[in-house]
């Protein structure tokens, strides 16, 4: 369920996205902390470290430089000497005088390390033999001197425990080693670390929550689309979805449902009403059937009764008949184009047969038939587009006035054949014109069925046109005649 | 009695009025919705057999603009069975409805019970003292003794029978009995009740003077 809901796979990524943003944002913002509060302990002791070393260089083998120092009554009787950087001096071996040097500090250096407790800063100064020459009183006990490393003569910082030290090795190998307990800096970056995890935890949440908000907003739509589909797929095919925002890629997929859903319900009303006329149209026969016959079995008849009788139910009958053929001829084409036959033929020449076979249909009412034909070879079905002439041709004569005339063409313009049968009748209302193509529309509504009208042939007309590809479009001027235009592809 | 049949399948039209011609009502056609709501308006029909698939007005329209007027019994012929179109066929005025294609007996004993049920007249026989009408079998006892009718002269009797009481005029007869085709001369009709009186007895028709005929 989880996994497959959009909502929380948008969740899952988004707190994933977070937690690795933020815990490198909490890693970094943690080390350049730390690097900070290093480089500033650093430079303390580097400050102090330069104090110290050059105090150490400046203390001259014989004695202090200038007059008697305060604090070293034990060389009183150099004074007054200049300074005398004279290393291998007489007095014993240089190794013993390195070891017994006696280190001072200036008092600028004594204040740097004067601040007592453990966080105060401590120093040590070890001869070049390792002999602990001078150490300030808050140094630790076991302190050591560090290993000299390969480059001598720069600052080393290292991190001993507790303790940060830097050391530097004099030109004389005396080590000079600066430190500072940095137990409570260690405690503040903890604290440090601790706000960077709560930081990020309320971060987190509050993402979370926002994600979760927006998700919700953001998939309301979708749900909205949802609940409209499932009702009208529960049969409300009125229903619509209320598209609130047009602009949004969620609006405009609603507005193609929405147009989707309007051809469809189009589409099943068409169906529906196709559906009640085709069964008024079958019942209407079968209730005359029944209705003649039972009428004229009540008592005994005629021979003449019982014939018109007869003759009555076999009208009936062959109205029923061609309905039915109709009816079958529809579905056939709505079936799809899989069932035409296709065949290369003469359009003209079929156009010329039907209306050869008409003939006899136009001669009582007066109606003048007239040809146009060039030869038009197409690629289609010859029973098919032959009824479609002949449906054509049997609404102009039928719907023609008294002595009026029809007149079909058949030409070639490019790659299309074009068909076109015109008359000279009463022409059809513009507000008819749009509806006569739809099955069971009959634009003269006095003309039922009693002259052999189906009210489908210009359905099939339209379906057969369809399945070859084709267009047909009817234009009428009332009262002055209606021409029909079929174009159709010479190869389908 | 006389009936208005609205129906545009003029095969299904004759026949229908050929069929309630035989069973003695003077029957009136129209084949589009505007005559029919024309004569309609016109007539005092006992009963409408009404098509709903009219051209020019649908029977549904028709229904409408004749109940803004009349009362007139109204039975629909539908080829449209959905329970929508039933519904709303009785909704907007009918007084019953058949479902094409139907039985022709069916659709006359509901037409006999439509106008039967319109006249107060709940059982299908009337007793006049001892003259017994079987409306449903359209027959006359007298005394228990069949007694043999013409069409005309039992759809006279059965007229005044179902209204009973009432003093029906002479027009109103002509109108109820006989059909837009008929071209009877007035004088038939005493000719009928003349034969009635001998058939059934003297008393049974009484004729008020300038004002028609009455059974009491």
């Amino acid at each position: 369920m989880f996994p497959k809901s959009i909502r929380w796979r948008l969740q899952t990524w988004l707190g994933f996205l977070l937690l690795c943003v933020l815990a490198g944002f909490g890693v970094t913002a943690y080390q350049l902390n730390r690097t900070n509060q290093f480089r500033q302990i650093d430079e303390e002791l580097g400050r102090r470290i330069a104090a110290l070393s050059s105090d150490v260089r400046g203390v001259p083998p014989f004695g202090p430089p200038f007059g008697p120092p305060p604090f070293a009554p034990g060389l009183d009787g150099q004074a007054g000497h200049p300074p005398k950087p004279d290393f291998h001096g007489p007095r014993g071996r240089p190794e013993d005088f390195l070891d017994s040097r006696e280190i001072r500090l200036s008092p600028p250096t004594a204040s740097l390390f004067s601040e007592a407790g453990a966080n105060g800063f401590f120093f040590a100064v070890w001869s070049r033999n390792g002999k602990l020459l001078k150490h300030s009183t808050n140094a630790p006990p076991a302190l050591a001197r560090p290993e000299r490393p390969d480059s001598a003569m720069h600052v080393h910082a290292q991190t001993e425990g507790i303790v940060r030290e830097a050391f530097v090795f004099t030109e004389l190998g005396e080590c000079v080693l600066v430190g500072r307990a940095i137990r409570v800096d260690l405690a503040a970056l903890r604290r440090f670390a601790w706000l960077l995890v709560l930081a990020d935890a309320t971060v987190l949440a509050l993402g979370l929550g926002g994600g979760w908000f927006l998700t919700s907003r953001a998939l309301q739509p979708v749900e909205n689309i949802s609940a409209a589909a499932s009702r009208i797929a529960q049969g409300n095919l009125a229903e619509r979805i209320n598209v609130a925002e047009t602009d949004s890629e969620l609006g405009r997929l609603a507005g193609v449902l929405n147009s989707t859903f309007a051809r469809l319900e189009a589409a099943f009303l068409q169906q529906r009403q196709f559906t009640a006329d085709a069964s008024h149209e079958l019942r209407t026969p079968l209730a005359v059937l029944i209705s003649e016959a039972q009428t004229t079995l009540a008592r005994e008849r005629s021979a003449a009764d019982y014939r018109e009788t007869l003759e009555a139910c076999l009208d009936t009958a062959q109205q029923m008949r061609r309905l039915t053929e109709s009816l079958l001829e529809l579905a056939r084409l709505d079936a799809g184009q899989d069932k035409l036959n296709r065949e290369r033929f003469d359009l003209a020449g079929k156009a010329r047969a039907c209306l050869d076979r008409l003939r006899p249909l136009a001669a009582p009412r007066g109606v003048q038939l007239h040809a146009d034909l060039q030869p038009v070879e197409v690629v289609g079905d010859p029973d098919r587009l032959g009824q479609l002439v002949t449906n054509l041709l049997t609404n102009a004569i039928y719907y023609n006035r008294e002595g009026g005339e029809v007149t079909v063409s058949v030409r070639r313009e490019d790659a299309t054949a074009i068909l076109s049968v015109a008359d000279t009748g009463a022409g059809i209302a513009a507000e008819d014109l749009p509806h006569i193509f739809e099955r069971f529309y009959r634009a003269d509504k006095a003309r039922g069925t009693a002259e052999g009208r189906t009210g489908l042939g210009l359905a099939i007309c339209q379906a057969v046109v369809q399945a070859h590809g084709g267009t047909i479009e009817v234009s009428s001027e009332p009262g002055a005649g209606t021409t029909f235009l079929v174009k159709l592809p010479l190869e389908v | 009695m006389r009936i208005l049949v609205v129906e545009d399948e003029p095969r299904l039209l004759r026949s229908l009025a050929k069929a309630l011609r035989e069973e003695g009502y003077a029957v009136d056609t129209a084949e589009a919705g505007d005559d029919g709501l024309f004569k309609a308006q016109s007539y005092d029909y006992d009963a409408v057999v009404l098509d709903i698939m009219l051209p020019k007005l649908d029977g549904w329209e028709l229904l409408a603009r004749l109940r803004q007027h009349k009362k007139t019994l109204v039975l629909m012929l539908t080829a449209r069975d959905a329970t929508h179109d039933r519904v709303r066929s009785l909704d907007s005025g009918a007084d019953d409805y058949l479902v094409k294609p139907f039985d022709l007996p069916e659709l006359l004993a509901r037409l006999r019970a439509l106008i039967r049920r319109a006249a107060g007249q709940a059982r299908p026989s009337i007793e006049l003292g001892d003259v017994v009408i079987d409306l449903r079998g359209r027959s006359v006892t007298r005394a228990g003794a069949p007694v043999t009718l013409t069409a005309r002269e039992y759809a006279i009797l059965e007229y005044l029978a179902v209204h009973r009481g009432e003093v029906v005029t002479r027009s109103a007869l002509y109108e109820h009995l006989f059909d837009e085709s008929d071209d009877t001369l007035s004088n038939l009709l005493d000719v009928h009740v003349f034969s009635l009186r001998k058939k059934l007895g003297a008393g049974l028709i009484v004729t008020r003077r300038g004002q028609g005929y009455c059974i009491e």
